[in-house]
This record gives structure tokens, sequence and C-alpha cells, in this order.
């Protein structure tokens, strides 16, 4: 087992010692500040491709750098730089100490080194990986997908991984380190039969080592790639307007994500521009509804030992049985509300400033067998797999493109369908949940949310669930 | 560092990965730095400034292929770098489309004074003329609040970037330029819900941006626009896409006509070369030589000199994007593999003229997820619209999709107006399609 805090001096070889934290600590803080940090980051990614046939190419990226951010009071100064050189880490330090201008003085107190849990543990760093170790894996799961079906005519396969350190050193004397790998395999299949031509794809994505690609998901990988690409030979287009929408359990998440994921980040209702901003501890849902966003799944896509200015990540119940309970804080709308970061505030790199964010979302279980919910729709569509989704935060509408799916007729699944956009508005859609699965599933996918310019890894899951009305953009009437 | 700095390194890793044994070196070494201001409330509530570097390296070893990045340039991790890019060709398998063009059609097709990108206003700019550029926007924005604003914010930011491109052809070049940016957003209170919506602009030159008096406006009109919005009945109307909205459909557009999605099979567009695909009112120009265009550039992705292209005339489709390695896989000769500038030529009426020949259409002031499938073409697109009644707006929409196939959309488009978007590199004007589905109630 790989050492999880090996990473703790892993800027050393940087030249970033103790001193050089507090004295750049130092600079950022000159004008004063209610807050500041040093974000350092190296990550070493890589990635081969297979197309026509052929591992035919390879791609690394190496990524290092810092940046300090300075907060007087929701205010934030934010530099960054490439160049880990004592100077440049001052010049960097004192640009975003300029927002700090009329602000009172504040110490930079003694370092004070700090543990974190491990829910990622892997037995090797991807660094310590072979490409030739990657290659076959990848040769062969393209093998696998053309020996699945006849009417496979292309296959394109992926696989990337990431070995991240990041050094956190904070004003007020805390520093951590932690090691965050992350791999994805990404199978596209086109698919021919006649004159017909569609694709289909399957990913899986986590914080894991080369470990997590076990027998059984190799399998799902392939398995579902090339019969999601099968289903849309034989799917149409649903019908337009509204109508009951079953979410299958898995990537239907997404729902979640969409509907009020982004509407709890605090920073949106600190500024009282979220839908949400005046609803805590006010009933937005039925008893059957409890959502989380959770930091800490073992292995998860979106888990972190601890959030990106250094606090504890846990996993924080935004809905209870209806009722909205918190937000998702980073340490400035902690400060705002007078309640505790939820360990929420990430950024997609040294590049970008921290803001609330989602790790995994989901809801928990009800009491529904699945088969029960599809039984009770008598005319409605079976969403099964998802491409993106998207929100208005202050109007609450919000948006998901199905991928797959099946019309429901008389309480069961008749029709395949694909490619279709569904909208509605967020509190409307939590209100009309009419039923909740008791098969809760956490996908098993890359997802990458979008805010404000940044991507960073998540994680969604979903027991099926039933909304009583949503709007299908379908082609026909 | 200087321009001769940033040569002098990518000669020295070009010269390096040779000596290890790479046939073929594409090394592109670039430096840039932004400044970004966003004020709410009254104040300043975030500053960023960095000054950014970065290498990217391709290599080709007996036909075998690595591309690579980093941003660590200290000469001492370039040297395992560059090693690493080298070593991970060896696991790979032979593929030698990836060799480079011939030197000789490569470099700059357009100078540097035709594209006119490097604002000389930007070396002058103080930290002080940004303060109160942001200031000012704010103050703007302010003075046109009424009651029900919760909340607004502005934003203003400006970049230079300057970039060496050094290959074993023979190739080397530099582009330099740099670039501006304003806007902001709002959000109401109206009942339970809080709309909001946003204007954003970007040129190269600092002078060539709205004014803050009217990007002010701009903000307050897209956002009042938000109130009282609701679904209306399913169905077929015409759709008014401004030329703000119009780079998603277009980018829906464009990806079937990419090399890679050709070469692989998912394209709806194989075999349309030549044919009819649209009215004859649709016609596309790539410009990369455009002057200040957000698009133009010297060379393409392969360092082919850049060229002015008619992808589609009168609704004929002439020509696809296809780079140097999907036309040697598909035995063709190369187009270029990328968009520049986009543009739509305008035709003679304005918008208003043109909705006054309808009783009802819905015009797309923005979307809400959605997507496309570049293989069949199907488009499903979340949408925030106006409704137009007899040249009128009447009816702010929400929670709408429109729906499509990107193979047929463009046979339904009946008029181009006279008022191209310049703040993107997709010029395109307001365009009216007619029959197109809409979901909503």
């Amino acid at each position: 087992m790989v050492q999880q805090h090996s990473t703790r001096d892993w800027f050393g070889q940087y030249g970033i010692t103790d001193e050089v934290l507090r004295a750049v600590l130092a600079e950022a803080t000159r004008h004063g500040a209610d807050d500041a940090d040093l974000y350092f980051e190296h990550s070493i990614s890589t990635a081969v491709g297979l197309s026509d046939r052929q591992v035919n190419r390879a791609h690394t990226t190496i990524d290092l750098g810092m940046g300090v951010r300075v907060v007087v009071g929701d205010q934030v100064g934010y530099a960054y730089t490439e160049d880990l050189s004592l100077a440049s880490l001052k010049k960097a330090a004192a640009t975003a100490s300029e927002i700090a201008r009329h602000a009172t003085g504040r110490p930079v107190i003694a370092p004070v080194r700090l543990q974190l849990p491990d829910y990622y543990p892997v037995s090797r760093h991807w660094e310590d990986v072979d490409l030739a170790e990657r290659v076959p894996l990848v040769r062969d799961w393209e093998a696998r997908a053309f020996d699945r079906d006849s009417r496979v005519h292309k296959v394109e396969v992926s696989l990337a991984d990431t070995d991240k350190h990041v050094l956190i050193a904070r004003a007020d004397g805390t520093i951590v380190a932690d090691y965050r790998p992350m791999t994805r395999a990404y199978l596209a299949i086109t698919a021919l039969e006649g004159d017909r031509r569609e694709t289909g794809s399957y990913n899986v994505a986590a914080r894991g080592d080369l470990s997590y690609y076990d027998a059984d998901r190799q399998s799902r990988l392939v398995e579902r790639s090339v019969d999601r690409a099968l289903q849309s030979l034989a799917a149409g287009s649903p019908p337009a307007g509204e109508m009951p929408v079953v979410m299958a359990a898995g990537s239907s998440g997404i729902l979640l994500h969409e509907a009020i994921g982004h509407g709890m980040e605090a920073d949106f209702n600190r500024k009282a521009i979220s839908i949400y901003s005046d609803k805590m501890n006010k009933r937005i849902a039925p008893d059957e509804v409890t959502i989380v966003d959770d930091g800490t799944l073992p292995g998860a896509r979106g888990s972190i030992n601890c959030d990106d200015e250094a606090s504890a990540t846990e996993k924080t119940v935004l809905v209870q049985n209806g009722t909205l309970r918190s937000y998702l804080h980073d340490r400035i709308s902690a400060r705002h509300y007078g309640v505790d970061p939820t360990g929420s505030g990430r950024r997609e790199s040294f590049r970008h400033p921290v803001l609330p964010r989602m790790r995994a979302t989901y809801m928990e279980p009800g009491p529904h067998a699945p088969a029960d919910i599809i039984k009770s729709v008598k005319k409605g569509l079976y969403c099964e797999t998802f491409a993106n989704g998207s929100v208005q935060i202050g109007a609450g509408d919000f948006a998901f493109y199905v991928r797959h799916g099946y019309l429901i007729e008389d309480g069961k699944l008749t029709k395949p369908v694909k490619d279709v956009n569904l909208i509605g508005n967020g509190p409307r859609v939590l209100e009309s949940i009419e039923m909740v699965g008791n098969d809760l599933e956490i996908d098993e996918g890359g997802w990458t949310c979008g805010k404000d310019g940044q991507g960073v890894p998540v994680s969604q899951g979903m027991p099926t669930i039933k909304v009583a009305n949503l709007s299908v953009g379908g082609g026909r009437q | 560092m200087s321009a001769e700095d940033l040569m002098d390194l990518a000669q020295r890793v070009v010269r390096y990965a040779e000596k290890l044994g790479a046939d073929e070196v594409s090394c592109t070494v670039s430096e840039g730095s932004h400044v970004t201001i966003q004020r709410r409330g009254g104040k300043v509530e975030q500053a960023t400034e960095a000054t950014t570097r970065g290498l990217s390296l391709a290599v080709l070893c007996d036909d075998r292929y690595s591309s690579n990045g980093t941003s660590d340039l200290r000469p001492e991790a370039l040297e395992p770098f560059v090693k690493r890019a080298v070593e991970s060709t060896k696991f790979l398998e032979p593929d030698p489309a990836r060799r480079q063009a011939d030197g000789a059609l490569c470099g700059r097709g357009v100078d540097a004074e035709t594209l006119d990108q490097d604002d000389p206003y930007w070396y002058e700019r103080t930290a002080g003329d940004r303060a109160d550029y942001a200031e000012a926007l704010e103050n703007a924005l302010t003075a046109l609040h009424t009651p029900d604003v919760i909340s607004s914010a502005v934003y203003s930011a400006d970049g230079r970037s300057h970039t060496i491109r050094v290959m074993s052809n023979g190739f080397s070049g530099e582009d330099e330029g740099a670039w501006f940016a304003a806007g902001g957003e709002m959000t109401l209170q109206e009942g339970e819900k809080r709309p909001e919506s946003a204007a954003y602009y970007a040129q190269r030159y600092f002078t060539d941006l709205p004014s803050i008096d009217a990007i002010a406006a701009e903000i307050v009109k897209r956002t009042r626009e938000r109130l009282g919005a609701k679904p209306i009945e399913t169905g077929l109307y015409p759709m008014i896409l401004p030329g703000r909205s119009a780079g998603r459909i277009l980018g829906a557009f464009a990806g079937p006509l990419s090399g890679g999605a050709l070469h692989q099979g998912r394209s709806c567009m194989a075999d349309m070369l030549g044919k009819t695909i649209g009215s004859k009112h649709f016609t596309i120009i790539d410009d990369p030589t455009i002057p200040r265009g957000l698009g133009s550039r010297p060379w393409d992705g392969d360092g082919f000199r850049s060229r002015v292209r008619t992808i589609v005339e009168a609704g004929v489709l002439k020509e696809y994007n296809i780079g140097l390695y999907h036309a040697r896989k598909m035995g063709i000769e190369p187009t270029s593999g990328g968009r520049s500038n986009w543009v739509i030529p305008p035709g003679p009426r304005s918008v208003e003229a043109i909705a006054k020949d309808h009783p009802k259409a819905i015009e797309v002031t923005g979307f809400l997820g959605g997507n496309s499938n570049g293989a069949t073409g199907d488009f499903s697109l979340g949408i925030r619209g106006v409704l137009w009644e007899n040249g009128e707006p009447t009816q702010s929409l929400s929670e709408m999709n429109v729906t499509g196939n990107i193979t047929t959309l463009f046979e339904k488009l009946v008029e181009v107006a006279n008022d191209p978007w310049v703040h993107s590199s997709v010029r395109s004007p307001t365009l009216l399609f007619e029959d197109v589905q809409f979901s909503g109630t």
C-alpha cells in the first residue's frame, strides 16, 4: 500500500519549505486579510488512445503551479504562477494582496501540519504504471467490442489517468497535503445497420489505481458501450410536450445536480441570487425525499480527503425528508452564515479561486420497487442514460439531455427513444416527485461539473424516481 | 520571456527531441497574462491577475506519435519531459498519417498588420484604468436599477498572449495579440422566482467594445425580458435566431463537418459535398483573415497558411473542415482542420421588419442545456426566448425545447437580417427559420 500522505513533502523537491510558505503568506497578508491561502499543485496526466484498430496515440500533460488567495470579507484577490521560485511566489502574493489595502492586519502564525482521512487508498501511483501495461487493456476492450456484435463498425478507446499532488497552506498556520489519483476509461462505438448509423458510449471513472479495472468493470465498459449504440439503432424520438417521467437509478442523479444541487451552493445564496435563497428549513419536496452531497464515498470521482481550502470534507444533508437543511459552504459563505464549512470549497486547478461546489450528490433510497414505479405510469417517458445538464440559478429552470430511454405505455417499457432534452423548474419538479425507489445506485461515470469557467470532477446517484410532469423536447406530436 | 527567448526555447526543445531519436517534432511555446475584475454591491468582488506560460510538444518516432504539454519550463524539468515524450512512443503502433505537412505549404497566410490583433492600448492600460473602467460600468448599471433588482455584477477583463511555433519541416512562426472583454449580470425578484440574465462582449481592440452605457442597457434589457416567462403550447413556429445565439446551432452544424467525425463514420454530413443542404439564403464563409477578428489566425493547426474558404454557398455544401491527419486517413486532400471566423453574409432587412411578416414567431435569446447527435443530425435544446406577435415582443418564454435535425434545419432558413454579430468568431446576423418544432405545454 502506498503511503497516502507521502505527498506531504512532495513539493520539497521544488524548494517549497515551511520557511517559504511563511514568507509567501506574509507577503499575501502584508496589507492584512480575513483569510489567505496558498494552493500548490503538481499533476502528471497520461492518456493512451486507440482508433482504426491501432493503439496509435499517447498524451502526457504536466501541470505545476501555485495559486494565492487573499480574502477580505467577501472580497477576493487572486493570482497564480507556474514559476515556483520564491521571487515569483512573492510577486503573485503581492498582487493578490492588493485587494486588502484597507483591511486590518493579521499575523501569520507557525505552520501546523494536519493528517487527513484516506477515502482513496491506492496500491500504486499511476506514475509507476508503464504504458506497456495500459496498452493491452485498451486493445482487449476494442477486440471484445467488435466480438460482441457484427453491427459494430468503429471502436474508439481511451484510458486516461492522473497523479495529482496538492499542498494547501493557510494564513492560520494550517498545512495539509493530499495525493489525488484519478482514472477514466471510455469506449465510443459506431454501429451500422442498413443505411442507419448510430453511436453509443460508456465510461467509468474513479479515484483509484489500475486495480479499479476489475473483470466485472471491464465487461460492463464493453457491453454497455456496444449495447447503447445498438439500442440507438432501434430508437426514435418521443412525442413533444409535458408528460410523466420515470428516471432510472444511477446517472439520473443529474436531475438533482441541476434541479437543486447548484442552487444549494452557498455563494449563490449569500448573494441572494438562487431560487433557494429564502427556503432554509422550509419544505421543498415530499417526505420521501432526502438529498445529500457526500465527499466521503470510497474511491468516488467526487470524493476528496479535504477540500481545496483545507476544510474537512463530510456527508452534507441538503434536504432531509423534504425539508431544506443546509447549503454547500466554502469558508467565505460559512463566515457569512455563521456556520462551519461543509468541505465544499473546490477549484479546477491552481489557476482558479475556490468556489462552493458539489462532490457526490444523490438521493437516499425510498420505499418503492422500481417495477411498481414504471407500472404506475399510463403514458410517459423512462430516462435511462444522460449526456449533460444545465440550470438557471435564479429562475430555477433546468434541463438535462437524455441519450437513451423508453416510452412507457400502460405501465410497460415499449419503444426505445433517444436524444431528447428535458426541461423543468427545480422547485416545482422537487415538489412533484411522486415515488422514490429502493434501488439507490451511485453512477460510475466520469462526470465533470462546470461553474464560472471551472470544471471539477463529481459523482451523482439516484434511486428510480417518478416525476409527475416534465417538458420533453421530442420531435413529433 | 522575450520573443527571442521563446523562440530559442522552442528551437532547443525541437533539437533535443531530434537528438533523442524523434524523426519529426512540433513545439509550441506560449506566454500570456490576464487581469479580471468583478464588481458587485459597489465594491470589487474578485480581482484576478496572472502571467501564464506553457509548452506543447508533438513527436513522431518511427511513425509512432505522442503529444505532450507542460507548464514546468525549468531547464532541469524540460529534459526529462522531452525524454518521456520520445520514450512513450515506443509502446505505440505506427501511424504514418501523423507525419507533418510539406514545409513549403506552411507559413503565414496573412501578415500581422492585416490581422491587427495587438491593440497598443493594452500596453498603456494601468491598474487604475482597469479599476476605473469596472467601477464606471457598475455605476452605469446601478443607475438603471429598479426596485425589483436583487443583485447585479459587472465584469471587465483583458489579456494578451504570445505564441511561438517551430516544426521539423522548417516552419517557424510567431503570433501575438490582445483581447478585451466586458459585461455583467442582473437578478430580479418576481414572486418566488429570481429571473436572471447577462450580456458579455469581447473584442481585440478596446475601442471596439460597446460603450459602458450600451453594455449596461443591454444587461437590463436581457434581464427584464425574462419577467413573466412561461412555456406556450407545443407546436411548429417560425424561429428568430439572433446572431448572439446562432453559435450554438452552427456548432451543431460544424461538428459533423469535421474530419474526425467523417473519418470515424460519425457524421450525418458524409457524402453531402456538392449537395444542397439548405435554402438559397444559407452561406457560410470561413475567413481567418478578418482584421481584429476573434477567430482570425495566420496559420491553421497543421501549420498550413490561412486562406478564406467557402463552406456553404447558397445552400450547397462546398467544403468540409478536414485537417491533414484525417485527410490522409481518408485518402483525400486536406482543407483545414478547424473553424476560424464563420461569416454569414447579412441580408437587407431589419429583424423588426422581418418579424412583422409573421403573426407569431419565437425568438431564441439563449439556450439551456440540450445536445446534438452528429451521426444523425438530431438536436434537442432547451431555450429561453420571447414570443413575437405581428412584429411585437409579447411574451417571455421559458421551460421550452427546440428540436430538429441539422441536415434539414437550414432548408427552413427563409431570411437573413442585416445585423451581423461581431463579438464572436461566429459572425452571424439574425436568422429566420420557418416551421421549427418547439415543445412547451
